[in-house]
Formats: structure tokens, sequence, C-alpha cells
């Protein structure tokens, strides 16, 4: 279970507040969507989940399974099941994409006090999990992310995530760029990978995404507060109404 | 002559040199390496091409001729290429114990003293005729020193498939050791050499070698030179080549060793359409400085060359890029690329980058580009959100950003043998 309770947070080199009170608990098998308009926080919500460096965190709290997530180092984090895919894939030059998720999958094994994974099962379980994604093989010997597609960025960042086979998926607007066949494909990817005991959180600007990954619980974020919580079809009301029927509603409220 | 004085200036060392092979032209050449060693004197900071490189901690210690190395070493042996030959020379010399020299169709490898005995008429004119040693004071004082080193003599047409494995080995303490190579390539002929420099454990020894490598019509040579040297040894070296047509000299250098090295390497393309490579993938920490000269003269027109250095350094080490390429006034249609890149892993370090293009022709494609910088954030922060550690995740980056060169590098044993030691001293 991820627990958020009073969560706030800056940009740390201009101290400005960007998350102003942020409360969400997502229990195993819950897919959560946070929505909100340009600049509202959900971004920072996600890297402040992964840990971002960028971001410090000035009160409340988060934890994972009763873990406290924000003592954590990123990495630590990935060894409890954190994982984001990037709204920006970074492209990592030099290092192939396979090089690079055998470092990581043998990184959470070995923090688990596990044995590393032998090349051959690893190539195997790769080569499987890269069908679920329509990705080409020789994306595997490649380098990371370096002159792949906005689609293929994208993919490959679902195709990491199944690989790693985290307990909470952190999904950053994973939709953006994606023409519809690729977004079909990424939700294929992210729906083969819920089960009772995984978590999601998508953020997303659109609800388009959601009609392929269909969340439980939706949560409109608006100037670093939720402003409103519900089912799935709030991020539909939203998309009918548009984010400017948040500030009528406000205003009605005052 | 030097304004500067130093408390060493490398007289006993003279006085002291071993005894030469029986050659008159030998000796001629000591006696000219000595006259032009005098004549320079040793470099001041004030000498804009010796600034970074401060000889001050060199040249005020108290220095010995080199001395015959022990037969057996402290540290085993070690060899990158596989199924190589293997040619060791032990401070300055060649051992033949050591070494394995089976013979191959096609190819000379062996002592440069007996090469002046066995083939006086190949050898004589051929020793000294590429080096430069008017302008550099320490190839100057290696001419007047030498007294063995390898010859290597690529025949005609000859391919040869075994990469040829020099690997030095300096000993003991404030001694100087001179070695001398020269590679002979002859027209049409193929061969991969690996030239390695290193010393038996601790050494604080002082090797100042000179390579001299002729490059006939259409030869086709990959060099690759790794000083590894240990943290308390110095290192001086020249490295010249010079090229004829539509050759290929393919010239890597690996600088990760010794407390100061300075290598500076001249190529000079003077047959058309000739390609010559020349990277380098330099390491640098603690208190190391590693000074790198090159200098590419294209002579001639429709030739190209290549060049990316690649450095990272860490700590307190210091780090000097100088890349000279001269377009002379007939060399039209010359395609030069250089690329400087420097990663800076500590606050503390020091970067001096220095590309100096001299463009006669009006006909050419000539590109440089030198940038320093540290490791990438979002790169760390993307392999650390996938479990990575920071260390791991900052080696791999390190490793990344040296591989570009150790790529090209086609023997795969060597290659391996490169990415390991790169990254054992990453860590």
């Amino acid at each position: 279970m991820l627990e958020i309770k009073s969560l706030t947070a800056q940009v740390e080199e201009d101290g400005k507040q960007i998350l102003k009170g942020i409360d969400i608990t997502v229990r195993p098998g819950e897919v959560h969507a946070i929505m909100g308009p340009n600049g509202s926080g959900k971004s920072t919500l996600a890297n402040v989940i992964a840990g971002r460096e960028d971001y410090e965190v000035t009160g409340g709290t988060m934890t994972l399974n009763g873990e406290d997530l924000l003592e954590m180092d990123p990495d630590e984090r990935a060894h409890e099941g954190v994982f984001m895919a990037f709204q920006y894939p970074v492209e990592i030059p030099g290092v192939s994409n396979t090089y690079f998720l055998r470092a990581a999958v043998n990184a959470r094994r070995k923090a688990k006090g596990e044995e590393e994974i032998s090349a051959m099962n690893f190539m195997k379980m790769i080569r499987d999990k890269i069908k679920l994604l329509d990705l080409s093989d020789d994306l595997l010997t490649r380098s990371v992310n370096e002159g792949f597609s906005g689609g293929e960025k994208k993919r490959n960042e679902v195709f990491q995530m199944a690989v790693i086979e985290p307990t909470l998926c952190v999904l950053d607007e994973t939709d953006s760029g994606l023409d519809i066949d690729a977004l079909k494909t990424v939700a294929d990817g992210v729906n083969a990978l819920r089960s009772p005991d995984r978590m999601f959180v998508v953020v997303t600007h659109y609800q388009r995404l959601l009609n392929y990954i269909v969340p439980d619980y939706v949560h409109i974020l608006k100037d670093g507060k939720l402003v409103k919580s519900g089912g799935k079809e709030l991020a539909l009301e939203l998309e009918e109404k548009g984010y400017g029927w948040l500030d009528e509603e406000t205003a009605a409220a005052k | 002559m030097s304004t500067l004085t130093y408390e060493s200036d490398f007289s006993s060392v003279v006085s002291g040199a071993r005894p030469l092979p029986v050659s008159k032209a030998a000796a001629e050449l000591r006696a000219r390496g000595l006259e032009a060693f005098n004549t320079q004197g040793l470099p001041t900071p004030k000498q804009e091409e010796w600034k970074y490189f401060p000889l001050r901690s060199i040249a005020d210690r108290s220095w010995q001729p080199g001395e015959s190395g022990p037969a057996v070493f402290e540290e085993d042996l070690t060899w990158m290429a596989e199924d190589g030959l293997k040619v060791v020379m032990v401070n300055g010399q060649l051992d033949r114990n050591l070494s394995d020299l089976s013979a191959v169709k096609g190819l000379h490898c062996g002592s440069l003293a007996s090469a002046y005995v066995e083939f006086p008429d190949l050898v004589e004119p051929l020793i000294g005729s590429i080096a430069d040693i008017d302008n550099n004071p320490f190839a100057a004082l290696n001419t007047a020193l030498f007294h063995d080193g390898v010859f290597i003599r690529v025949e005609k047409g000859a391919m040869i498939e075994q990469t040829i494995e020099i690997v030095h080995v300096s000993t003991g303490d404030n001694q100087v050791f001179a070695p001398r190579i020269f590679i002979l390539a002859e027209e049409g002929c193929s061969a991969k050499i690996v030239e390695r420099w290193q010393t038996d454990g601790s050494s604080k020894s002082l090797t100042i070698p000179v390579v001299e490598a002729k490059v006939r019509e259409r030869a086709v040579i990959e060099h690759i030179r790794i000083q590894d040297e240990a943290l308390d040894s110095c290192h001086i070296g020249l490295w010249e080549s010079d090229q004829a047509a539509d050759s290929e000299y393919k010239a890597y250098n690996i600088a990760f060793g010794a407390e100061q090295a300075r290598l500076d390497q001249n190529m000079m393309i003077g047959g058309e359409h000739a390609v010559a490579r020349l990277d380098g993938v330099v390491c640098a920490h603690k208190n190391q400085i590693i000074d790198n000269h090159t200098k590419l003269d294209h002579a001639v027109p429709n030739c190209n060359s290549f060049e990316i250095y690649k450095q990272v350094i860490d700590d307190k080490a210091s780090v000097v890029f100088n890349g000279k390429i001269f377009v002379h006034l007939d060399a039209q249609k010359t395609d030069a690329v250089q690329t400087n890149q420097a990663l800076l892993l500590s606050p503390d370090t020091t970067i001096n980058s220095k590309p100096q293009l001299e463009i006669f022709a009006d006909d050419v494609k000539c590109t440089h580009g030198a940038t320093v910088g540290q490791i990438d954030e979002d790169q760390r922060f993307y392999m650390m959100q996938r479990g990575i550690s920071a260390e791991e995740a900052e080696g791999l980056l390190v490793y990344a950003f040296a591989a570009e060169v150790l790529e090209l590098i086609s023997i795969e044993s060597v290659k391996k043998a490169l990415e390991a030691r790169l990254y054992d001293k990453l860590n």
C-alpha cells in the first residue's frame, strides 16, 4: 500500500512550492489516475515518489508497505518496488539497453539477497517481454533510448517496467506524444502487468489514456492540491467540461 | 637555452649510458642526439609547449643510468592479445627468455641492437629518420642514450594475423630508460601492434621512449599504445609516424598510468588518399598529470584524418590536450575531424584543452570541438530509478563515455582487457 499524507514539496533550486498538501492512499491492485492542468504539480508528484533530487519534500509522509520512502535514495526506492515511466526518457549513449536492464534487474536482486540472473535466463525473459510491447529485437542491442522515436521511447519505458516487475508503477504522462496505435500498445503492455498485488499511479493530462487503462480512482490536482476525487466517470466529466469547469466549481463553492 | 636551472642535467645519465651495438651509424646518431639535447636544454614552464607539464619535480631529481632488470618479476606478466606474438622489454632491453618470437612468414620482430648487426643496410638509414629530435629535448635525450629496443619489419604484401604485443617493463628507482622502437610497414602489408608500458609494481623510474613508424604505400596498420605504469613513475615519450599514399594508420593512445606522463604524437601524412586515426582515452586520478600533445600534418591532397580524445579526470588530477592539425597549402580536399571531450568527476581536477588548427589550403573540410562536462544528473537519476546504485551508475556512464574510442579497437581481446582495466581503475 502506498500512503501519502499531507505531502508538501518545493523546487530545490528556487524554493518555489509546488505540492501543497497531498493525501492519497493506493491499495494493492488499484489504479489511480492523477489528472490536472499544466503546472498543477502532477509530474512533480510522480518525481517526488521516485525521489528526484530536484525537489525537496518540506512536510508530510510517504510510505510504501509501511517503509518510509522519503528516507530512501532513488535506487533504494526502486529496490522497494517503485518504478517510474519517465515523461522524457533519458538517452544514455554507449550503454546498451540489454546491459542496462540486466544491471537494473541484478541490482534489485542483490538488494533482496538473491543471486544474479544468468545471462541465458535473462535473454529468454527479455525476448518474451519485448514482444508484448511490439518492439523490435534490435532495440535491445542499441544504446538506451538513443535514436529511438518518441513512441519507441515510451514503449521502452513500459518494456522496462515489464522486465523489472515493480510493486508500484508510476506513469508520468506516458501518453504524451503517442499516436493512437502506440497508445493502445502501451496500454496493453500496462494492462498485462495489472495484478492483485501491483499498484499504479497514472499521471496524465488527457482522459484518452484512461479509455485503455481504466482507473479505479481519479484525482484532480490543481495548484498543488487535490481538488476532487472520484471514480473513472470523473475523468469523462472532466473531458467533457474541461479544466475550466473546476474553476467555476471552486468559485461557486466560495 | 633554459633560463631556469634544474638540479639535474642528466649528464651522469648520459655518461653512464649502456654500450651500443657495434655500429658506426648508431654511434653517430647518439652523438647527434646528445648535441640536440644540449642545444635545447630542459624546457621551462615559460615555453608554451611545456607550460602545463611541470618539469621541476622530474628535473630536480637525481637520475642514474638505466640498469639491466631482474630475471624474475614481482608481478606476473599478463597479456592482452589472444595468441599474439610476445615481445618483452625489461628496462629498455629485449628479454629473449620472456619473449615468444615464433617465426612468422613476412615478419621480422626482434631486438633493435641485433637488427643493427644483422641488417645494417636496412636499419641504419631508418632509425632516426622520422623522429624530430630538434624540437623535443626528451626525444633527443633518448637518442643520446638508446642502446636497444624493438625493430619490426612487416614485409611487402604480408598480412600478419597474429597481434604483435610488446610489453615494456620498467623496474627499480631513479633510473632513466630510453628504449627505441621502429616499425617498418612495407607496401600493401597489414599488421596489428599493441605496445604496452608497464612497471613491475612501484618504480620511481623515468622512461623516455621514442617510437617511429614508417607506413609505406597501401599498408594498413593498427597500433595501440597503452601506458599503464605505476603511479610513482614518470613517462615522457615521442611517437612519430610517416605515412605514404593509400595507407591507413590507426594510432590509439591509451594513457592511464604514471605520476607524470607526457606523450608527443606526431603524424605526417605524406601520400595521397591516406587515412590516419589518432584517438585517445585518458584516465587520470589522484595527483596524476597526463599531457598529450598531438600534431597532424596534412602535407598532400585527398587525405582523411580522425581524432577523438576522451579524458576522464578524477580527484586532483590534471590533464592537458593540445591538438595541432596543419593543412598545408597543397593539401586540398583534406577532411579532418578533431574532437576532444573531458569528463570531470571531482571539483579539484584541471583540464587544459587547446585545439590548434592551421589551414593553408582553401578547399578543405576541417572540424574541431572541445567540451568539458560532468556526469549528467538526468542520466544518473534515470539509472538510479531503475535500481542501479549511484556508484555503479557513475561507473557505467564514465565507461560509456570512454567506450566510444575503445569500440574502435578491432582486436576483441585487447578491447575487452582495456574495458576491464578502465573499470578497475575507476573503482
